[in-house]
């Protein structure tokens, strides 16, 4: 086939791209997850299985456990908290729909650490929060509201919500509100609507949002480190001390790679409920 | 419909109650925090004085801007060769183009780290704007083949009758037709670029620091009010840009209706 | 052809990104955080004309794990401890100082010069010495807190604050056990993250940044961190008040040093010289109160810190500090142990 040379330069970019920044980092980290590293950061030239039996240590596999429990938790608050608001929202007129969607995605053009240090003021022990609950007597000590458990997912579902609000905002005002109302006039009371009608056609929404949450919330260390203290690990804290502090990159990198298989895994679940790949681009 | 109105706003206000806090804080006259105590702009005045914040914001804006055009440019470039030609390895492209996306963020940075320690190269403002490229680019893309996909197929052979060569239909015809696409890929390669931590984190070297890098470090060792000023300088110019175009799309919602 | 064209095009992009910092006039610095004041490095950029880029580290380990993974000449000076200073030595990191190019070397207290980790200052010449301190806010606390195993009292649950450093903390548990703080075996290893899983359910953070903060904004009442970090807290709150434990504490004298291939030697040089001077010194100890070993700036210091018994410790006192060693590949053994613990 004949290729002009429009054709060529066109093309060489992507090709470049796809190479240099995403297929050679890659396979990079997972040649390294069997290398071998030693006491002081450098990396050994040996092939060896050992940093994959190292993460079915108890150890790790707690840290994995605990991840994937406290993205679940996040995620699950998001679809709590957005669902209802998507389908409040999507009953609204266009013109304050738009605003709506508007005003939630403002917050997030603003630095999000700089969100999270308000987050701080609100809910240290001497903050906003504690302070107003012993004003009107509610509590007469202040609650560990950060430093903990509760802290991070606070962080997480914060800094996520969007990202479950805005697909699931565009299923929703998908569904064809006339079935909604032939459905009301058959009949059907608000529960069975919503779980016949409402439920299914917004499931790909759902599904879309809560990967967009899920996975980003396994890796977010900073909101770790913020709001927990120092003293819980998730896998993003995990990885970020190998490769900086503990100097054991092809450990790191195992960790890595069994992240991305586990991405990966999710992915084509996704897709196999036929959700479209582009709409993973979010917005 | 009264506690329906009543949910949205608790979630908006979930949404906006850290930042409310901190407009509210860079009027303080106290630096600690915790009690309002008085009203000043001084933090304001301090912010033009705080040279490590002011750096930050310009690395920031170089590492953005930068790296936005070049990803608007390639990924526009690169949406339309995608579509148009087949060449060898094009699935595979395809199929690597979600990894930025779909990966945890921390998984790219710690790679894209190794690559460079491993080819040593030097940590700076030039890996990190090739690094807001790597995870940028498929935004882009995608955002552009969304309307690529949507643009009848016969503007271009038009265009090719009347004897125009590739390079002049791309840039006068296809170009201006998928506008929207291109202008909504890089706001989206903009502001991803402008919040970045964690790739940010690994990929920047000395004299590098971002903004956000720069915040990290000040809320680790001690946060100045001047912080809150430029939140609520940030904010302002965020409501600014978002209200003057939904303003603008409202009224053509509102003509639509009309009509 | 087609992959020869690909390959310089990505040999170009690489290079390209190489921007070349060495014709600029600047200084690349690596230093723990909190420890120069920003308006130290502003007058000396306005004094000299170079530019300073300053990063901060938490620990010696990050400082270790950016040094040995940045490209060679990346950094032009680094603050090391003592026992980081051995171990970067033989890993041949650091460059050999010349103490020719520097005019204020005599200003250094020779107490804190030849120092096992570093014979003839080849390599390192102090900065600071700092040391490991209980501080507590006795407002709340009226227990007499005099050892580390006090603080396992479950009364004090979620009430304590740790600097995030393994060698200081598992050296804790090691001292607080009857131990020696740098020991290796494995079993008294065991031990001391046995003792430290207990008092973990005290622990509210693990900090090395601002620990002072937790205990200034009452967010704990007790706290093992850095003497300087104490000695702030204490000026902010007269009720806390800080305590060397019976069994002995972490002394950490931290220490200029070059790393290899630095490209901007020369203003690695001024700016340790800078540093030297009398008066910059007594800037950085009165916003940062450690332990000073600049014989000149001791002249300087007023009350407020030859009060402090957090800031200023005596020489007496200071030799009951005990260094953390080098040991070696052992370092593998208290990351397992670090692991575990967080």
């Amino acid at each position: 086939m004949y290729k002009s040379l429009f054709q060529k330069i066109i093309t060489i970019p992507i090709i470049i791209y796809a190479l240099v920044l995403i297929a050679m980092p890659i396979l990079y980290v997972l040649a390294l997850s069997f290398l071998k590293s030693d006491a002081y950061g450098g990396i050994i030239n040996e092939i060896t299985l050992q940093n994959y039996i190292d993460i079915f240590d108890v150890v790790y596999l707690s840290v994995f456990l605990k991840s994937f429990i406290i993205a679940g938790i996040a995620t699950f608050l998001c679809i709590i908290i957005a669902y209802p608001f998507a389908i409040f929202v999507s009953q609204k007129k266009p013109h304050i729909q738009k605003i709506m969607m508007v005003l939630v995605i403002a917050p997030f053009l603003t630095n999000s650490l700089i969100r999270m240090y308000g987050w701080i003021i609100l809910l240290r022990k001497e903050g906003i929060i504690n302070t107003f609950l012993q004003n009107i007597h509610l509590t007469d000590h202040p609650l560990q509201l950060m430093y903990n458990d509760l802290g991070i997912i606070i962080g997480l579902v914060y800094t996520l919500l969007p990202f479950m609000i805005l697909p699931v905002y565009s299923a929703v005002s998908k569904v064809d509100k006339s079935i909604l109302e032939a459905a009301k006039d058959l009949g059907a009371n608000k529960i069975k609507t919503f779980t016949n009608i409402m439920l299914p056609q917004t499931a790909s929404g759902l599904f879309n949002g809560s990967l967009m949450v899920f996975i980003p919330a396994i890796g977010y260390f900073f909101i770790v480190d913020i709001l927990g203290g120092g003293k819980l690990m998730l896998l993003g804290n995990l990885i970020k001390n190998q490769f900086l502090t503990a100097r054991n990159w092809p450990f790191g990198a195992a960790i890595s790679i069994v992240l991305i298989i586990i991405t990966f895994l999710l992915v084509k679940l996704y897709k196999k409920k036929g959700g479209n790949m582009d709409e993973l681009g979010g917005f | 419909m009264k506690w329906k109105n009543f949910y949205i706003g608790l979630v908006l206000l979930f949404l906006y109650l850290p930042i409310l806090v901190l407009i509210i804080f860079s009027f303080n006259t106290s630096s600690l925090n915790i009690l309002f105590e008085g009203f000043t702009f001084k933090w304001y005045g301090e912010l033009l004085n705080n040279v490590s914040l002011l750096e930050a914001l310009k690395n920031t804006l170089i590492v953005s801007i930068t790296s936005t055009l070049i990803s608007t440019i390639i990924g526009t470039i690169s949406a339309f060769a995608l579509k148009k030609y087949d060449f060898k390895g094009k699935k595979i492209i395809n199929q690597l183009l979600y990894i930025p996306i779909v990966i945890p963020e921390i998984v790219l940075g710690i790679a894209l780290l190794s690559i460079y320690t491993f080819l040593h190269v030097e940590l700076g403002l030039g890996t990190l704007i090739l690094s807001h490229i790597a995870f940028s680019l498929p935004f882009v893309i995608i955002s552009v083949r969304a309307v690529l996909d949507n643009m009848p197929s016969n503007i271009e052979d038009a265009a090719k009758d009347l004897g125009a060569s590739n390079i002049k239909t791309f840039w006068n015809v296809i170009v201006p037709t998928i506008m929207p696409g291109i202008t909504s890929g890089a706001f989206l390669a903009f502001t991803l670029s402008l919040d970045d931590v964690v790739i940010s984190y690994f990929t920047a070297g000395p004299g590098s620091n971002t903004l956000p890098l720069q915040i990290y470090s000040m809320i680790k060792t001690g946060v100045t009010p001047d912080v809150n000023a430029l939140a609520t300088l940030i904010l302002l110019a965020v409501f600014l840009v978002l209200g003057i175009s939904t303003i603008l799309q409202i009224r053509n919602i509102k003509r639509q209706v009309k009509v | 052809m087609k992959k020869i064209v690909l390959l310089t095009l990505i040999s170009i992009l690489l290079t390209a990104c190489n921007f070349d910092n060495s014709k600029d006039n600047v200084v690349n610095i690596l230093n723990w955080s909190s420890y120069i004041p920003d308006v130290v490095i502003r007058d000396f950029e306005k004094e000299t004309n170079i530019k300073v880029n300053y990063g901060t580290y938490s620990s010696n380990e990050e400082l270790l794990a950016k040094i040995s993974s940045a490209k060679e000449g990346t950094y032009d000076l680094i603050f090391p401890s003592d026992y980081m200073i051995e171990l970067m030595k033989n890993r041949d990191l650091i460059t050999t100082i010349d103490k020719s190019k520097l005019t204020n070397l005599n200003n250094i207290n020779p107490n804190y010069l030849n120092l096992s980790y570093d014979y003839g200052n080849n390599y390192s010449l102090p900065f600071l010495a700092a040391t490991v301190v209980i501080a507590v806010n006795t407002e709340n606390i009226k227990d007499n807190i005099t050892s580390y195993n006090d603080l396992l009292n479950p009364k004090y649950q979620n009430n304590i604050v740790l600097i995030d450093d393994q060698r200081i903390i598992i050296g804790m548990a090691l001292l607080a056990l009857g131990y020696d703080m740098n020991e290796t075996d494995e079993t008294k290893l065991k031990q001391a993250k046995e003792w430290l899983l207990k008092l973990k359910n005290n622990v509210k953070a693990f900090d090395s940044d601002s620990p002072k903060t937790f205990l200034i904004s009452k967010e704990v009442d007790i706290g093992v961190l850095w003497n300087a970090e104490a000695a702030i807290a204490m000026e902010e709150n007269s009720n806390i008040k800080t305590i060397y434990p019976n069994e002995g504490f972490a002394l950490s004298i931290d220490n200029f040093a070059i790393p290899k291939g630095s490209k901007n030697q020369d203003n690695a040089y001024k700016f340790i010289d800078y540093i030297l001077r009398p008066e910059v010194m007594q800037k950085i100890i009165e916003s940062y109160p450690y332990k000073n070993v600049n014989k000149e700036t001791d002249k300087l210091l007023d009350s407020n810190y030859l009060n402090n018994n957090a800031a200023n410790i005596s020489d007496k006192m200071i030799k009951n500090g005990i260094l953390v060693k080098n040991i070696g590949s052992f370092v593998k053994d208290y990351d397992k142990v670090w692991a575990q613990i967080k």
